[in-house]
């Protein structure tokens, strides 16, 4: 696995044009996108969609969401699974949160992309107002492709196929 | 001579009995299957971990407006991407509504239809629903009473192997039962509260038909105990639920005396009106479009109720002009479904420190007590409630927060939510009914079905009040945060318990079945499919098809044997 600060990097050239996602593993399943050739996605919403999928799931002990290729795994699924009306949805959802985290934020340093981050996910949550209703959409898609990759699912969640047993009453 | 013994239409959850049972007594049963062969080895895709899962397992969007824009509304939380094969595509097999209604025709055709697609929930009837009719002057009596069944639930129930809790409430008798699926510590003390707030209402473990501890004769046939995956809408790779595809039909097929025959689209029951007995059936190839004729001495319908009701009523002749064994014009009227669309959810307090383990098939059931132990309700009849508490854990990313401390947070299983939702009875009425349509045919030539079935001010009211008493138990157990939305009726149809198309009765007048699922015009037929039900009550009606089926069966042959048919 490349460290966090060499898919970061990846990231920031992706902005002037690299590729975006060369540093990403090959964990990522079905007809995702890979290899920094997106299918859905312009290079520039890509750059967006993995800065904020970094920063909601980072790397910890456990892969993050870029390791497991969070944003080609949407790229993939508003590709096949969107029709025409949610993928124009999907596209000025994305422009929506661009304007509300600022133009400036892809080169901003990582304390303040957090930092405003944030603050746009407190203004999401408080209240939930329908302004933020396309950035608490994103958010769900990007948690529930990283749980559903092998490493979120198997790694942070502790996902078992065959539990084998039911028990009601598990003491934390 | 005839081809076969006996012709039994439809493989699924009461086909599936009726060609055991009749093989079992040494008949030569043709089984016909309207679709494909379903291949668990292929077609199951229960092992399928979620990083395989194409798209979130979300079928796509395009894809839903074409090809089931019915059955995904109607069920998107068991039609998926993986999974839709196990549901027929709209397109394909259309039906019709009448101007003002809606109907929700939710299907499954292949080996076993839809009892490989059940939530397998699994309740008998009470003495209480085999009177109701005649003490509230509703449509008709039932010509049997709960006591000439509860030996065939017995029956039936030791067979399929269901897991529950011997409850003791009249109301909802118990059965023959494997170990249940232990309450939750949240449930237990929704159940406590609920049971000590509100006297006569309780608060029980589902009973589902899955097993968890298979018998020598569930073993033989391969079946395992429940592994409390919860995968049962992909399969069951461990054949610890219960479907045709896994007992009933191997347990026939063992006999040497079952032949099933897939893509055989049943059009006719074919009539000998100097005998006055059915001779056979006539289909249609769904893959050729070829049609064959079979012949036999007796023949079950157990096609659905819908379709069931179709053949009868395409089956026409000189003799029954309005449809086979129609001289009552009951056939395709009365038709019911369960109702829901009241409840509510709220947080119930006190066990974050607890989360569980394995994924288990069923939660909680609540007994009606509507006009049973409570009286003088503003309605009729009444509801039972399915439900669960567990933890929201994984709310799909709608909690606040960013970076490891939002990561890590799905460790935790968070506060723990408790829903409950009705499924009410719907009364019998005539004009509920199913017709062929006039001028529509599917791909093959028949006739597609025309809905007309609305739901009547009793529904209605007592959804309402269902809502009210749903929003009061919560309140007793100290629940918070608790949401009700306004009640919205299901869609017709939408709770797949469609029954009652060929009611059984006493008199001929007014009934299409006798007692024994037999047709009062015609005796060497029988319908044993949710036909035959007279009246719905409110629980999950699939336990009882097959008591009444394999009680069919066991009549049907001894008048063979007896030579009366």
């Amino acid at each position: 696995m490349k460290t966090r600060r060499e898919v970061l990097k990846g990231l920031i050239v992706s902005i002037g044009g690299g590729s975006l996602l060369s540093s990403c593993g090959d964990i990522a399943r079905v007809d995702n996108s890979v290899n920094g050739i997106t299918k859905f996605y312009s290079e520039k919403e890509s750059a967006w969609i993995s800065k904020i999928s970094d920063l909601l799931i980072p790397r910890t002990e456990t892969p993050g969401a870029i390791d497991v290729n969070v944003p080609g795994f949407l790229d993939g699924l508003m590709a096949e699974w969107a029709n025409a009306e949610t993928k124009e949805n999907h596209h000025r959802g994305v422009e929506k949160i661009q304007s509300q985290l600022g133009a400036d934020y892809l080169i901003l340093d990582e304390g303040n992309a957090i930092s405003r981050l944030a603050e746009l996910d407190a203004k999401a949550f408080k209240g939930r107002p329908r302004e933020y209703t396309e950035y608490r959409s994103l958010k769900g898609l990007i948690t529930q492709a990283y749980f559903a990759s092998e490493d979120g699912a198997l790694l942070e969640q502790k996902w078992m196929a065959v539990p084998g047993k039911w028990d009601p009453r598990v003491e934390i | 001579m005839t081809d076969f013994d006996a012709i039994v239409v439809g493989s699924g959850m009461s086909g599936g009995w009726s060609a055991k049972e009749l093989c079992e007594r040494g008949l030569k049963v043709l089984v016909l299957e309207r679709g494909p062969e379903i291949k668990p080895e292929r077609d199951y895709v229960d092992q399928l971990p979620p990083w395989e899962q194409k798209n979130l397992d979300r079928i796509s969007q395009d894809e839903i407006e074409k090809h089931y824009f019915k059955q995904y509304p109607g069920v998107a939380y068991a039609v998926k991407e993986s999974n839709k094969h196990f549901w027929v595509k709209d397109d394909e097999h259309p039906y019709e509504t009448v101007e003002g209604t809606k109907y929700d025709w939710l299907r499954g055709y292949h080996t076993a239809g839809r009892s490989i697609m059940w939530s397998r929930q699994s309740y008998r009837m009470g003495p209480q629903d085999f009177t109701a009719n005649k003490d509230e002057g509703i449509a008709i009596d039932w010509p049997v009473r709960y006591e000439e069944i509860k030996p065939w639930y017995d029956y039936v129930e030791e067979f399929v192997g269901v897991a529950g809790n011997r409850d003791g409430l009249e109301q909802l008798p118990d059965g023959i039962y494997q170990p249940g699926f232990e309450l939750t510590d949240a449930e237990k003390l929704f159940k406590s509260k609920v049971e000590s707030t509100f006297s006569g209402r309780n608060v029980i473990q589902a009973r589902v038909a899955h097993l968890t501890d298979a018998t020598d004769e569930q073993r033989d046939l391969g079946r395992t105990n429940c592994q409390a995956r919860n995968r049962c809408h992909f399969g069951c790779a461990f054949k610890a639920y219960f479907s045709s595809l896994h007992a009933t039909l191997p347990a026939a097929k063992r006999t040497g005396n079952m032949t099933i025959v897939h893509n055989a689209i049943v059009q006719t029951v074919e009539y000998d009106s100097e005998a006055k007995r059915v001779t056979g059936v006539r289909i249609i190839d769904a893959l050729t479009k070829e049609p064959r004729f079979y012949s036999a001495q007796l023949v079950f319908l157990n096609a659905s109720a819908i379709a069931s009701a179709m053949i009868l009523l395409q089956s026409k002749s000189e003799a029954f002009p309005n449809g086979l064994a129609n001289t009552s014009d009951q056939v395709g009227r009365n038709l019911m479904d369960h109702v829901s669309g009241a409840g509510a959810n709220g947080i119930i307090h006190g066990f974050e420190t607890q989360k569980v383990f394995g994924r288990r098939p069923g939660g909680i059931y609540i007994p009606r007590y509507a006009n049973i132990t409570e009286k003088g309700k503003p309605y009729t009849r009444g509801f039972g409630y399915q439900g669960s508490a567990s933890p929201m854990g994984n709310a799909g990313g709608q909690m606040a927060g960013i970076g490891r401390e939002f990561k890590e947070a799905h460790r935790s299983p968070g506060p723990w939510r408790i829903s409950i939702g009705a499924f009410g009875e719907q009364l019998p009425n005539p004009n509920n009914r199913v017709t062929l349509h006039p001028s529509k045919t599917d791909k093959w030539g028949n006739p597609v079905a025309l809905f007309n079935v609305s739901y009547g001010e009793n529904e209605h009211i007592m959804l309402e009040e269902a809502r009210k008493d749903a929003v009061a138990m919560l309140e007793a157990a100290g629940c918070t945060n608790i949401n009700s939305n306004p009640v919205n009726l299901t869609v017709p149809g939408n709770r797949i318990h469609e029954m009652g198309s060929a009611r059984m009765g006493d008199n001929p007048s007014d009934s299409v079945l006798n007692k024994w699922c037999q047709t009062h015009d015609v005796p060497n037929l029988f319908v044993t499919d949710g036909a035959f039900m007279t009246s719905a009550a409110c629980q999950n009606p699939s336990i009882s098809y097959m008591a009444f089926t394999a009680r069919a069966c066991d009549h049907a042959v001894k008048l063979m044997q007896e030579k009366v048919i």
